[in-house]
């Protein structure tokens, strides 16, 4: 008994196949009242935030020379480049490993791929606002090359965003199908025309399966190629004299280690609010799974950093002292100490415990100090490189000045905060928030048979 | 009491003719093995005080420039703290110090020196036996296996504490190492006064009022290495009449 | 996963332990035939310790060579037992399980022979222990902690003794085997080896449970051993092309992909020479292979970073270094040959299925696989001290004596013998694990299909 019901808690309920499609769409089409008030809370801290960035602009203008002033805007528009970008991942790379629990994140991470719309945005003034090649280490080489580097920064986020939204939609059009065929309100009916042509016929069923795998690769290999040159461009080539071979890995690390984090809330906070019978898609078996995920990247995080920091410490070169002083011990000590503290010590020191894995606020816990860790490390990083004014000299000579946050600032994080919450929660009305698909699959594969003295859960490999 | 000492050299490179005594005078000095063809050949020759030739301009307004380098005795030596064994160390007199009886030759230490003035003995020393009795008794004859470098004459420096600090009492000045022989063989054999030798710590030492001209510098200043060898540039009146011009 | 038929107990026992108690000809003749070359690397060895280090080609600048290139690569190969058996073991992959003891072996004879290395290779091994013995040996002097090369032994060491508990709790049960199978001296030897195990169900539990908190706890150490031995280079501030920040994962990944290439020649070479096709199956080689592309991948990353940073700080001895890796002769053959043979050529040819499930192409892709990783560890460690900093005068090349190459070949031979006489004493495919994975398998029916599924025991 008691053997039954330990392998309850962790693999959830017993879903039964015909109902998947039913409970899911259930509530895809109602948008109750507590929904639509937060809609419209989050629309104003955003449109706040966009007054904000207005007046700052009117302040200063957006121009090369004014970038001391927009430090925080640039980590902020990092971090959701970071978060929002590396979020589908978590639907792409575990699908490529086969395993069944990964089903309920899909859908969620790949939601985010919308949030990508809001990033093409940020970055335009940010991109305008990089002063010129001419003087300075980039990784482009030369400013012989026309459009470098804004033009193929921009390009290289638009195609990353424009990937992810096809991820979405293939993933997401059977579902849609589903849930529009599964329910008779008005919105159903102006979107059968849509989905007609959706038959789930073998044939677009592999035409869907290879499309995902192919995307999927394609988005993560754009990814990480965004992720290194955006930090190059954002960070390291603002600062003379810095040269940090891994400080683009690390980067991506931490946009992978935020994007899990985000599904990981996300998923707490749709089985916690979400409706009742749709509880039972998210067993704690995912959670513990991901945790154990979570805690080696954590690990990896303090190893990159470590990497990075003792091979710069050790030698004594000043200009290398100088950077370690700018970023981690002097002007930007205590982001550093909170990005260290929330991405790495609170995570491991909790993760290593077995009943914190093992549960589903556990490692929901560990994502929140994962969001603050990387926004701490977002600041730490792009503040002082938009700060430097200076940045076409031989190396960096002295310590800058730590360059505190302000009013504006502060709106501009709350709007585009809020941005990325409010676009989620519009797209979690296009696209059904669990994957109908997916799970079906997955139940294919699933039986529980007896074996030795129990009933056990047999879990076949999809070939 | 005696004052701490920080010995230091000054190189002006304006004099240098890049005759080589000081290379010789050092070899002679310091036990090293006469460097035959094969050792330049396999690039296993030691020269602990070397002249690095460098050619400027084309035919026929070529120029030879000189300038000699030798360890540099760094504040932050880069060879010390990647020793295993403590056999290179930075004593109290600002002197990188190699410790032959201590050294088990994993030659870190010369791949992290950026001046490459460190050297590896490769093979046992064979010294021609007329030669023999012209090694010096204060010199330890290293065997192979074990790196050396240049030791701004240590056995010189501790001569001439030992004898005018320890047993006179006196001071040790410029003219008092100068007439003791007490300043490192490359010293006293440069015939222009191209090297200087003294005690940094001594504001009437000719290497401090020496390392204040306009014209000084140090090898490699970016990497940090902090260096007690000062050179001073060299003035070229060619280059200057450019200047004007311009 | 299930290719295979199931096979009772009594014959997955005699399968296994052919190694053990068979003694064909051909077997000792091999031993034979590396012992040859292991003597003469020994040979070798003496010559150069009694010499001097100008036997090799080592010289001002190049003071590190071949020797500190064979360090690094069996270093590397030690990485493959960790991966698998470690890795695998904690995401409960099924396809690990004749991989995992000739990984875990491997790993170990790979440390001990490249612990040899830096030993031989310093200029006064009798007096070595001043560097690797934390004791004041003269006058009150520990080795220095600040030193990299100090940083090295402890790191090893402590791989080497986790890898050893590691391999022996999992031969436990198999040295019970051959306890029950032997009689007179050899019984009472694998006897007190074995620890008096009796296949009780609370031995099992305290031997999995051994093997789960070690397979956890050696992942830092694996991490961390390759990763200081990277530290050995980036440390040097004076060599720009080794102070890059990256050297550690790239190092480790790096290790990472030739270990695991390693294992899949090693165990197609076990495949053929004790019959085990029942065990070492295509879907195994075929698993690793798809593993092997994207360590490959992530490796092609870090190797493209560190290219690409190298040239990104513009300086002049690093952009030499550059240049004479990539143009000049013959480092640009030793270039060219290094990036076709690790990746090139390998990777898309993993990407089908046949090359997967081609015992041939298998070998022949991983052989080359380490072929360039060799390389790539030269082509890190020389060229940079051969144009080190702006003395151009001091530059130079590095080519290896007649001693160097024995003394490296012999090291092969070595890892090769030494992996032969384990397998005469001990089962190289862990027969309880094998087991484990009969009992725990099923099948499902999907619509007309019948698929391979695994009984979730937790």
């Amino acid at each position: 008994m008691l053997r039954e019901a330990i392998k309850l808690s962790v693999h959830g309920e017993e879903i039964d196949p015909k109902a998947v499609a039913s409970e899911i769409s259930k509530g895809f089409f109602d948008l109750g009242l507590v929904y639509k008030s937060t809609l419209w809370i989050l629309l104003i801290i955003f449109l706040i935030g966009v007054v904000a960035f207005t007046l700052k602009a009117l302040d200063g203008g957006i121009q090369p020379n004014e970038r001391y002033n927009w430090g925080y805007f640039s980590a902020i528009s990092a971090f959701v480049l970071m978060g929002a970008g590396s979020a589908p991942l978590v639907a792409t790379a575990l699908r490529l490993t086969k395993n069944h629990w990964r089903r309920p994140f899909s859908r969620i991470a790949e939601l985010y791929s919308l949030v990508g719309i809001l990033v093409v945005f940020l970055y335009i003034p940010l991109l305008i606002m990089l002063p010129p090649i001419e003087g300075r280490k980039t990784i482009w080489f030369t400013d012989q090359f026309p459009g470098v580097p804004v033009w193929w920064d921009f390009l290289g986020i638009l195609f990353l965003v424009i990937n992810g939204i096809a991820l979405l939609v293939i993933s997401g059009i059977p579902d849609l199908a589903q849930a529009v065929y599964q329910s008779n309100g008005k919105k159903s009916t102006f979107l059968k025309p849509m989905v007609r042509w959706w038959k789930g016929s073998q044939h677009q069923w592999n035409i869907h399966r290879l499309s995902l795998i192919s995307l999927g690769a394609t988005y993560f290999l754009l990814l990480i190629l965004m992720q290194s040159l955006i930090n190059v461009d954002f960070v390291m080539s603002l600062i003379p004299g810095w040269k940090d071979a891994i400080m683009p890995a690390h980067i991506a690390l931490t946009g992978i280690q935020t994007g899990i984090a985000l599904v990981v809330l996300t998923a707490f906070l749709t089985k916690t609010f979400g409706n009742q019978e749709t509880k039972k898609y998210f067993p704690m078996e995912s959670f513990w799974s991901i945790s154990k995920i979570m805690l080696a990247l954590s690990l990896l995080w303090a190893y990159f950093w470590f990497a990075a920091f003792m091979t710069l410490w050790y030698g004594r070169m000043p200009v290398e002292q100088t950077i370690l002083k700018t970023f981690m011990f002097e002007a930007y000590r205590w982001p550093f100490l909170l990005n260290v503290f929330f991405s790495f010590l609170l995570p491991f020191l909790l993760l290593i415990w077995n009943p914190v894995r093992k549960s589903i606020l556990g490692p929901t816990f560990v994502a929140v100090s994962v969001l603050f860790g990387a926004f701490f490390m977002t600041v730490r990083l792009y503040v002082p490189a938009f700060g430097l004014k200076d940045v076409v000299g031989h190396e960096l000579m002295f310590v800058p000045e730590a360059i505190g946050p302000d009013l504006l600032d502060a709106a501009i994080i709350f709007g585009v905060l809020s941005g990325v919450i409010l676009i989620y929660m519009l797209a979690a009305k296009i696209f059904p928030m669990i994957s109908i698909w997916e799970f079906k699959e997955g139940l294919l594969y699933q039986r529980v048979r007896p074996f030795m003295r129990g009933n056990f859960l047999v879990v076949g490999r999809p070939e | 009491m005696a004052i701490q000492h920080k010995w230091g050299m000054v190189i002006d490179i304006d004099r240098c003719t890049g005759c080589q005594a000081c290379v010789i005078a050092c070899q002679a000095e310091n036990n090293i093995p006469v460097n035959e063809k094969v050792d330049f050949l396999s690039r296993r020759a030691k020269q602990w005080i070397r002249i690095d030739r460098f050619w400027e301009g084309e035919y026929p307004n070529i120029k030879a420039r000189f300038i000699p380098v030798l360890c540099q005795h760094c504040e932050n030596a880069p060879c010390e703290p990647v020793c295993p064994v403590f056999a290179t160390y930075h004593n109290n007199e600002g002197l990188n110090v190699q410790v032959y009886n201590r050294c088990v030759g994993t030659r870190y230490c010369a791949n992290n020196c950026p001046y490459q003035v460190r050297f590896f003995n490769f093979f046992d020393p064979k010294f021609p036996e007329s030669l023999k009795n012209q090694l010096n008794p204060d010199v330890t004859v290293r065997s192979r296996g074990i790196m050396e470098k240049c030791t701004f004459c240590i056995q010189r420096i501790r001569r001439a504490e030992r004898i005018i600090e320890g047993k006179e009492g006196r001071v040790l000045t410029d003219d008092t190492m100068r007439n003791g022989n007490y300043n490192p063989a490359c010293v006293s054999a440069c015939p222009t006064e191209t090297l200087t030798f003294g005690d940094l710590n001594n504001p009437n030492s000719q290497v401090v009022k020496k390392s204040k001209n306009h014209r000084n510098y140090k090898l490699l200043e970016n990497l940090g290495t902090g260096p007690n060898v000062i050179y001073l540039k060299k003035v070229d009146a060619h280059y200057q009449k450019e200047e004007h011009h311009a | 996963m299930q290719e295979g038929r199931i096979l009772s107990a009594k014959r997955i026992n005699n399968d296994l332990l052919r190694g053990v108690f068979e003694n064909p000809l051909r077997y000792w003749l091999i031993i034979g035939f590396l012992a040859i070359f292991v003597l003469g690397a020994m040979g070798a060895a003496g010559y150069m310790i009694n010499r001097g280090l100008g036997v090799t080609g080592l010289n001002r600048p190049v003071y590190w060579g071949f020797f500190i290139t064979n360090f690094v690569f069996w270093i590397g190969i030690s990485h493959a037992g960790v991966m698998l058996s470690a890795i695998l073991r904690l995401s409960k992959a099924e396809w690990r399980r004749p991989a995992t003891r000739a990984a875990e072996v491997l790993t170990i004879f790979s440390l001990l022979t490249a612990v040899m290395m830096p030993l031989i290779h310093a200029g006064r091994p009798w007096r070595v222990i001043y560097w690797v013995f934390p004791y004041d040996f003269s006058r009150g002097i520990w080795p220095d902690v600040r030193s990299a090369l100090v940083w090295d032994p402890s790191a090893i060491n402590t791989y080497l003794t986790s890898s050893i508990l590691f391999v022996f709790v999992a031969l436990i049960p198999d040295i019970a085997v051959i306890r029950d199978r032997t009689t007179g001296i050899r019984r009472k030897i694998y006897g007190v080896l074995s620890l008096g195990w009796r296949g009780s169900t609370r031995q099992w539990k305290f031997q999995a449970i051994a093997g789960i908190l070690l397979s956890a706890l050696i992942l830092p150490v694996f991490v961390s051993v390759h990763s200081i031995v990277s530290w050995d280079f980036a440390m040097a501030i004076s060599v720009k092309s080794w102070h890059s920040t990256i050297f550690a994962p790239y190092f480790v990944i790096g290790a990472v992909l030739s270990g695991v290439s390693g294992v899949v020649t090693v165990m197609i070479f076990m495949r053929w020479i004790f019959g085990w096709e029942e065990y070492i199956r295509k879907e195994h080689i075929e698993s690793l292979a798809k593993l092997l592309v994207v360590i490959a991948l992530g490796w092609f990353y870090f190797f493209a970073m560190e290219l690409i940073f190298g040239i990104y700080g513009q300086e002049g001895d690093e952009l030499a270094t550059k240049h004479m890796q990539m143009f000049e002769p013959p480092w640009v053959w030793f270039f060219i040959t290094f990036i076709v043979c690790s990746f090139c050529i390998p990777v898309p040819m993993w990407l089908f299925s046949g090359v997967r499930r081609s015992m041939f192409w298998m070998v022949v892709t991983t052989i080359l696989v380490n072929i360039g990783m060799w390389l790539e560890r030269f082509i890190i460690i020389v060229p940079a001290l051969a144009r080190k900093q702006v003395f151009s005068g001091t530059w130079y090349t590095y080519a290896p004596s007649a001693v160097e190459i024995t003394i490296v070949a012999g090291t092969f031979a070595m890892v090769l013998l030494l992996f032969l006489l384990f397998a005469k004493l001990f089962p190289l495919i862990p027969i309880f694990d094998i087991k484990e994975g009969q009992v725990l398998r099923d099948e499902i029916q999907v619509g007309r299909r019948k698929v391979p599924a695994v009984i979730r025991e937790d």
